[in-house]
């Protein structure tokens, strides 16, 4: 019994100590961070964590986001996924439920972002994914969007580039078969050139498995198949072997890749090799004007480094929420009310002026209208915006 | 949960205070608990409030205190209040009438006795995964993971080799009752219309659960035939490859998305489901390794050239167990699809595999205990610790360690689990013979 009564004693301390001061309420919006900060790819966390941060300090700065008159203040609740598919749904039920967020930015990746999608749209949440490009994240899910374009955009952006710009006929492409991205792009390219340039214009369609580090056979297949230009839609990570083996191997031509090339470790690791090759992307740094200039200086000044394609999706992704409860109307302090105000408010963006493009969304749709970016690795080794491609 | 075992070997102070809790039975502590989460319930909230939580803490509070220290009093405060003091409390207090009722029960009707157990820990895990969505994710996510770490312990502990094979298993049961449910009673861009009424359907998804149990036992069967033959670490070699091999395979066939994944099973693994499949689970196994095939299965651990000259069929046993151990694991794999409602190759890799061999290490080779401690802790670690952040995977880590240094078989390994046992009254004679 002594112990009861010491809990006794104790709670009643608490009490006492805690009842005179009520805390004051400033009325805060908390938007959610669904972030890949631990696991396999933690500079996609750390990126996201970044540029979510410096866009609500600049909120918070000019005194909060105004809404049916009165100002509101951002606040972020941030949750690591550790790149696992469980632990993003249960992040995402946690920023939901617990912390009872109004939109959540995030997960980046596709294996994240599929559950945690579903989870979203489930409860209502808006939630944008950044980075996201498997179209089964936003499809059939009104309250989930995406900031960037999808996989099956880059392919016809590309071939559009190819044909006009260099008037090519015959294409190769060399691609990893076991990894969802690089495949998808692969069939997306394969299927518009093909349209375009009728049956058999891609001349090799060769693949590898994750983690292979010797292309010679498929590269040697390809140099003998007389193709014009080679399209690898791999990661920046692989990018450098696949082209330095080209070189060595003897190959002249031009290869060109997919937004997954644009990461500062490319030219690390690739040196002079890569020098001259295209890319499309969601924005380029160098050669950057206005408000994309704006944000690299100032991200640069912050963090010390060059933002990458992740930072600047999910500055444009926290951009669309800003904006979406911005226009929501009214903030009601009912969750649910607001969450489907500031959902509709989403949907209904046209124009938005994203660093990455002018970003629209399409009637019952969460995937963005824009155009691609496709970028240059100029002399200095740097990623320079070479021209717009719309499909 | 809290027994009173080991009790009386410490010292001084803690075992004058416990002394009034010694004789309290599991069936008094359930019904602690049950009252413990029954008042989170109705003034859970008010008392989060009062002590200036914002809401109530979800995991034990951890996930305020972590980020923001100066919410620890009131935590505590919320802990002590809500959790600690009702369960001691109603435990205490029904010590007699629960000794009274577990006493007829246990001598007349033992199984109801362990049905009115399990329902009343089924209650407590539904009240308290009640009050917020994120913990019904967790304790979900936890069950299943009891279920893989224990059917990998069946191997790894019980048979005394080392499988790798596990996250494979897990990914065909997964994709096998992902197809039986998508195909049959969903409309889907992979398989068309739905071939039956989606009302019929969680009434058949035991079917799809042991559909994926069977896919996966079949598959053991591959691993099986070529690695029995021979002893020592070639049976981690060719489960490793299996792995590797299955994910490879789904990642190559189309039908069921490839690397992309596949998306929209219905959403059927809710909390009763999983906690029935659990309890069947942890029930089957425990009978397994407790059985005449289970104490062969040891022998083959300890010396199998002994074994086979004690009669022992070393060969069929093996087979046996790693088909049985396999096919758990699978129905596992079909539980995690449905409550992800999303599977993708990805998840079955080499990350899985680490985790399942954590679980099984940390609680304890060769016990059904271990695995629940080990599958329940891991699990609950990694959710409390998540705030952290990169310094979560400096603790965990560092922490078995530890337990791999002062308890190198696990936190409790070779233990038997006697659920008869478990559901006794105590009495003061009963109490004294312990101790």
């Amino acid at each position: 019994m002594k112990k009861i009564t010491v809990f006794a004693v104790l709670l009643l301390a608490g009490v006492l100590m805690v009842s005179g001061a009520v805390a004051q309420k400033a009325p805060v919006l908390k938007i959610g961070i669904n972030a890949e900060i631990t696991g396999d790819i933690p500079k996609v966390g750390e990126a996201t964590k970044n540029a979510a941060q410096m866009y609500v300090e600049d909120v918070n700065k000019a005194g909060g986001i105004e809404v049916g008159g009165k100002k509101y203040r951002l606040e972020l609740a941030v949750e690591d996924n550790e790149a696992k598919a469980e632990s993003a749904a249960k992040a995402a039920t946690k920023l939901i439920t617990v912390d009872e967020v109004i939109a959540i930015v995030g997960p980046q990746a596709s294996k994240q972002a599929v559950p945690a999608g579903e989870i979203a749209n489930n409860y209502k949440t808006p939630m944008i994914s950044g980075w996201s490009t498997n179209p089964n994240t936003t499809k059939g899910r009104p309250f989930v969007f995406r900031a960037c374009f999808l996989d099956d955009f880059q392919g016809p952006a590309l071939a559009i580039f190819a044909t006009d710009e260099y008037k090519y006929k015959k294409a190769a492409v060399l691609y990893d078969v076991a990894s969802d991205y690089p495949k998808g792009l692969a069939e997306f390219f394969k299927k518009d050139w093909e349209a375009k340039h009728g049956a058999g214009s891609v001349v090799a369609y060769e693949s590898f498995t994750t983690k292979d580090t010797d292309f010679s056979s498929q590269l040697t297949k390809i140099i003998n198949s007389g193709a014009e230009f080679l399209f690898t839609p791999q990661y920046y990570n692989e990018v450098p072997l696949i082209v330095q083996q080209a070189k060595q191997l003897g190959w002249k031509k031009p290869i060109l890749g997919s937004d997954s090339w644009a990461s500062d470790e490319l030219v690390k690791l690739c040196g002079k090799d890569c020098l001259g090759s295209f890319f499309v992307s969601h924005y380029a740094s160098a050669g950057a004007k206005g408000a994309t200039k704006e944000f690299i200086d100032r991200y640069k000044a912050k963090y010390g480094a060059i933002p990458d394609d992740v930072a600047a999706l999910t500055w444009d992704a926290i951009g669309l929420i800003g904006n979406g409860i911005k226009n929501a109307g009214k903030i009601t302090g009912d969750i649910k009310k607001d969450r489907e105000a500031v959902r509709n408010a989403i949907a209904a963006t046209k124009d938005f002026p994203g660093i990455t493009g002018t970003i629209s969304f399409p009637p019952g749709s969460g995937d963005p209208i824009k155009c691609a970016n496709i970028v240059k690795i100029n002399d200095k080794g740097e990623f320079e915006f070479y021209k717009l491609a719309c499909p | 949960m809290s027994t009173p075992n080991d009790i009386p070997n410490r010292p001084g102070r803690r075992l004058r205070l416990w002394r009034h809790f010694q004789l309290v039975p599991l069936l008094g502590w359930l019904a602690g608990l049950l009252a413990a989460v029954s008042a989170e319930q109705f003034v859970g909230l008010e008392l989060a409030h009062l002590v200036e939580l914002p809401r109530i803490p979800v995991l034990f509070g951890f996930e305020n205190a972590l980020k923001r220290p100066e919410m620890i009093p009131g935590t505590v405060l919320y802990i002590l209040a809500i959790y600690l003091a009702p369960t001691l409390l109603v435990g205490r207090v029904l010590q007699t009438p629960a000794n009274r009722l577990a006493g007829v029960l246990a001598r007349n009707w033992p199984a109801v006795s362990i049905g009115l157990h399990l329902a009343l820990l089924y209650a407590v895990l539904h009240l308290w995964s009640d009050v917020n969505d994120y913990r019904l994710i967790v304790v979900k996510i936890t069950l299943i993971a009891v279920m893989v770490t224990l059917s990998l312990n069946v191997i790894n502990g019980y048979m005394g080799e080392f499988s790798c094979s596990h996250p494979g298993f897990m990914a065909l049961g997964a994709y096998a009752g992902s197809v039986v449910t998508i195909a049959l009673f969903t409309n889907s861009s992979l398989f068309g219309k739905a071939l039956l009424p989606a009302a019929i359907g969680p009434y058949l998804f035991p079917l799809a659960l042991l559909a994926g149990g069977c896919v996966a036992a079949v598959g053991a069967l591959v691993v099986a035939i070529p690695s029995f033959r021979t002893r020592g670490d070639y049976l981690a070699i060719i489960s490793l490859a299996f792995t590797f091999i299955v994910k490879s395979l789904i990642e190559n066939v189309e039908v069921v998305g490839g690397p992309r994944g596949m998306s929209g099973q219905p959403d059927w693994s809710t909390l009763p489901v999983v906690f029935a499949c659990a309890v069947i689970c942890v029930g089957v196994i425990n009978n397994f390794v407790r059985s005449i095939y289970g104490k062969a299965l040891n022998a083959v651990r300890d010396n199998e050239m002994a074994a086979e000259a004690m009669t022992v069929n070393t060969q069929h046993t093996k087979m046996v167990a790693f088909l049985f151990s396999a096919f758990w694991a699978g129905v596992a794999g079909v539980l995690f699809a449905h409550v992800l409602r999303y599977v993708n190759p990805g998840t079955f890799g080499l990350q899985q595999l680490a985790e399942v061999l954590a679980m099984v290490y940390f609680g304890g080779l060769n016990s059904v205990y271990g695995s629940i401690v080990g599958a329940v802790s891991i699990n609950m670690l990694s959710e409390m610790l998540r705030p952290l952040e990169i310094w979560k995977w400096i603790f965990i880590p560092l922490l078995l360690i530890l337990v791999m240094i002062f308890r190198p078989t696990g936190l409790i390994s070779f233990k038997e689990f006697d659920p008869f046992r478990l559901i006794q009254p105590k009495d003061a004679s009963n109490a004294k013979r312990r101790s």
